[in-house]
């Protein structure tokens, strides 16, 4: 062990002093990485608490922040892996928007005949799949930085969801999906419970299987993997293909809640979900942060959006706020000392 | 070659455009023992460990293992075949643990259907690290770990991979390890060696020769990607291996002596009790006009810093440096241009040259102020001056609009040499200048470094070799472990030899 530095003062006397607590925190911590976040979220609920004399704490708030928690959490679950290999996957608002024109089309509607009932659930997921083995082989065999590959991705679904959908609001008239969303279970709304399920499912697998594993390595050092024998191209492209199967199960979800497909469902759903995978505890830098990270950072920023609306605040400068919010996070948890140069 | 021979490689030869880094070199290793590679920097012993492990592939030469002709196509395979290398700078990804490090790509003997039994991969982490006496947390990021407990886990980790694929008596490379260990650190490493040796054979590489002589069984000497010699570590004495590292090939008339400038009056800089924690002690010295003052010292004697430190790219801790008796104000390398301090820095690519500009940009981007007509940049007075320094250092460019990254490596160093040259520079860190140059643009380039010396401007120079270091100077400033341990004079006609050099830096 390297012997803890003679900096630090009150802190490293208390560490000195009582190494085995201190030893399994931080044992804890390093397997769970989620302290800061709870930490976070506890002010959040502490301070609306006091701000709103209790009613934030009442349990139909906390059903609603659970349950606008959740589509955006699913879509943070399906963004991060893309950070944690050190690039970025920014199609999402074109897949959204071509997956809800699908959905509006697909089930019944008031336009056409069209009525492929729950089937629409594989239907989604397989567009949604498609769009990221098409960025994960622009990124991998074009080798086009995935910022601009994923970036032009998205505006390419994007015209051609508001070509086939020729912009029409379409309303969905089978409501077995918005009604599935809003069963409580045990007083839990059962989306919440979806959420729960695939953070879980994702982050078992990217603890417990080679294939998660690689993803960090990568993350860490591309190089170094390559060269330990990571075949880091499937892996980036099999990476990018969850992320589209997972947006594609997120949008039809969205779609359904809202009861109205639009292409421009999309249209706003970039920005919230990085900030959430960012306050997360997701180095942008790749290699850190997992499926729980992207999750509760979802957890936080509708639990902020939530308290700020009890209190009334204009609802335009919560827009600013979540601004404010991202940078913050990103201030916090980038070790910007490592990076060379900031471009 | 006896029995015990475990690999042979004869008569490797690898050739890169302008180079032969090795010349039908030799190298074998034996059962259990410790194999000691020495030689100059550039000598070809990374090469020739490289293609040992299968990262690069030979031009002409066979690799014959345990009796066995063999072609190691990547790292991979090498492993597999019993053979590994500690790089100098890990091969570690600093996120992941220890133990998601000991067995990255190996893990298939820790899955259970399908899952990877976390349990199992930390109690044989644990087990693997004990066996070398490592007692670590082995949930611990990589990144958290001192570069000795790295070292330890990359070794451990290539043990145990040989053991995976059944390989008695591996082969482990460790390239200079201990230029990033302390004292006590390096003990623990020889033991480790030592204990080693009895199921493993090690290749040791390293500039510190007395270590060498004390913790190998046989050393092999490697001068300009030739084999000089090899030896028994017990019959060898320090000044004898040094002598055979620098050779005897030192011609007198190489580095244009007779253009050599005298000793100057007026000094360009002081340096006065200069410091920085952990890099290098406080020294003090000066550079005369006209004077190229070399600092020698191995990679990590703190000549880096020192240059560092007067381009204003870091902050000393104590200390001032002063340009013709101007103190210079600490860490700005924006003061350092201004006060005339230039820097051609050892990667020219990244560091000198906007590659994808123009010649002409280039040679042009430290004076736009002067080359602008009523407040604008005059196209005209930008062409002029290019065109001036293109022809004054004969840089060999299609055009003045050629993008840099499309000339030779030679001609590259001359456009970064003269965007200096036209700025009026006072004083020149000249970082290895002659690196990945062939020999005919090194005698430019030497031809150059006089020239600017005629004109007054005070230089300090790193060069690849000490030949180099002592042809190009008048003075010789010697760094070792931080301290600037002797200063020696180098008039034309009376230059040391690099025999008595060597001495003091290692």
């Amino acid at each position: 062990m390297t012997e803890v530095s003679s900096k630090g003062g009150y802190l490293t006397w208390l560490r000195k002093r009582f190494p085995v607590p201190f030893a399994a925190a931080r044992t804890w911590l390093r397997r769970f990485g989620i302290l800061a976040q709870i930490l976070s979220l506890a002010i959040i609920v502490a301070v609306f608490a006091i701000g709103t004399k209790g009613k934030y704490l009442s349990w139909a708030n906390i059903q609603t922040i659970l349950s606008l928690a959740a589509i955006p959490a699913i879509y943070a679950i399906g963004l991060h892996p893309t950070i944690i290999l050190g690039g970025i996957d920014l199609s999402l608002q074109g897949v959204a928007s071509l997956c809800a024109v699908f959905v509006g089309l697909l089930l019944k509607n008031q336009f056409n005949s069209n009525d492929v009932g729950l089937w629409i659930i594989p239907i989604s997921v397989a567009i949604g799949g498609a769009a990221g083995v098409i960025s994960g082989l622009l990124n991998t065999g074009l080798r086009i930085p995935s910022f601009i590959a994923t970036l032009g991705m998205s505006w390419i679904l994007y015209g051609l969801s508001v070509y086939i959908g020729k912009a029409k609001n379409v309303q969905i008239l089978d409501e077995r999906i918005f009604n599935a969303i809003n069963v409580m279970v045990l007083g839990i709304p059962q989306i919440a419970i979806l959420a729960v399920v695939i953070t879980i499912i994702v982050q078992f697998m990217q603890n417990r299987t080679r294939f998660g594993r690689y993803m960090y390595a990568i993350g860490g050092d591309e190089v170094i993997a390559k060269q330990a024998g990571v075949k880091v191209n499937g892996i980036k492209i099999a990476v990018f293909t969850i992320a589209g199967v997972i947006y594609g199960l997120a949008s039809l979800l969205l779609a359904c809640r809202l009861g109205i497909a639009t292409s421009r469902m999309g249209l706003t759903l970039l920005f919230p979900t990085i900030t959430a995978v960012a306050v997360g505890g997701v180095a942008l830098t790749g290699g850190i942060g997992g499926a729980k990270n992207a999750a509760l950072g979802a957890l936080i920023v509708t639990a902020l959006n939530d308290g700020l609306v009890l209190m009334r605040v204009s609802p335009y400068i919560q827009q600013a706020v979540n601004g404010v919010v991202l940078i913050a996070a990103v201030a916090l948890t980038l070790d910007r000392k490592k990076l060379g140069f900031i471009k | 070659m006896s029995d015990d021979t475990l690999l042979e490689m004869r008569q490797i030869t690898k050739i890169y455009p302008g180079v032969v880094a090795l010349d039908r070199v030799d190298f074998a290793i034996r059962k259990n023992e410790v194999v000691g590679l020495v030689g100059e920097n550039g000598a070809g012993k990374s090469v020739l460990m490289k293609i040992m492990i299968g990262l690069v592939q030979p031009d002409e030469g066979t690799i014959v293992l345990r009796g066995e002709q063999t072609a190691l196509r990547d790292p991979l395979e090498a492993i597999k075949n019993g053979i590994g290398m500690v790089f100098q700078d890990g091969s570690l990804v600093p996120n992941l643990s220890v133990a998601e490090n000991l067995f990255l790509c190996h893990e298939a003997a820790f899955r259970k259907s399908g899952m990877l039994s976390l349990r199992a991969m930390r109690d044989t982490a644990r087990e693997l690290l004990t066996q070398l006496k490592l007692h670590l947390d082995v949930d611990l990021p990589v990144a958290e770990l001192g570069p000795a407990e790295r070292q330890m886990v990359e070794i451990a980790r290539l043990l145990w991979l040989s053991k995976l694929y059944g390989q008695e008596n591996p082969v482990l490379i460790l390239d200079e390890p201990t230029t990033v260990l302390a004292d006590s650190e390096r003990e623990t490493l020889f033991e480790t060696l030592h204990e080693l040796k009895d199921r493993a054979s090690i290749v040791f590489i390293s500039h510190r020769i007395q270590e060498v002589l004390e913790n190998c069984d046989r050393i092999v000497i490697l001068k300009d990607g030739k084999n000089v010699t090899e030896m028994p570590a017990a019959d060898s004495r320090l000044l004898k291996v040094e002598q055979l590292m620098v050779g005897h090939s030192f011609s007198v008339d190489r580095f244009h002596q007779d253009a050599e400038w005298r000793q100057a009056e007026k000094e360009i800089l002081r340096v006065e009790n200069l410091s920085k924690a952990g890099l290098f002690q406080p020294l003090s010295f000066t550079v005369g006009e006209g004077e190229i003052v070399s600092l020698i010292g191995l990679v990590g004697s703190g000549k880096e810093a020192v240059c560092r430190c007067i381009n204003g790219l870091e902050k000393a801790d104590t200390g001032s440096i002063f340009i013709n008796g101007r103190k210079l104000p600490s860490g700005s390398p924006g003061a350092a241009v201004k006060a005339g301090i230039g820097h051609i820095p050892i990667d020219r690519r990244s560091e000198g040259l906007a590659l994808m500009m123009s010649v002409a940009e280039n040679v042009n981007l430290l004076v736009l102020n002067r080359l602008k007509t009523a407040g604008f940049l005059s196209p005209v007075r930008e062409k002029a001056n290019a065109q001036h320094w293109i022809s004054e250092c004969q840089i060999k460019t299609p055009s003045i609009s050629t993008m840099c990254a499309n000339l030779s490596g030679g001609n590259q160093q001359k456009t970064v040499i003269s965007k200096w040259l036209s700025s009026r520079v006072r004083l020149l860190i000249l970082d290895h200048p002659t690196r990945g140059v062939d020999v005919g643009a090194k005698d430019e380039i030497y031809k150059l470094i006089r020239r600017l010396a005629r004109e007054g401007i005070g230089m300090l120079i790193m060069c690849d070799t000490l030949e180099e270091d002592i042809g190009l100077a008048n003075r010789l400033l010697v760094m070792k472990d931080g301290r600037l341990v002797k200063e020696i004079a180098s008039p034309p006609g009376q230059k040391p030899t690099p025999q008595d050099i060597i001495g003091l830096i290692v």
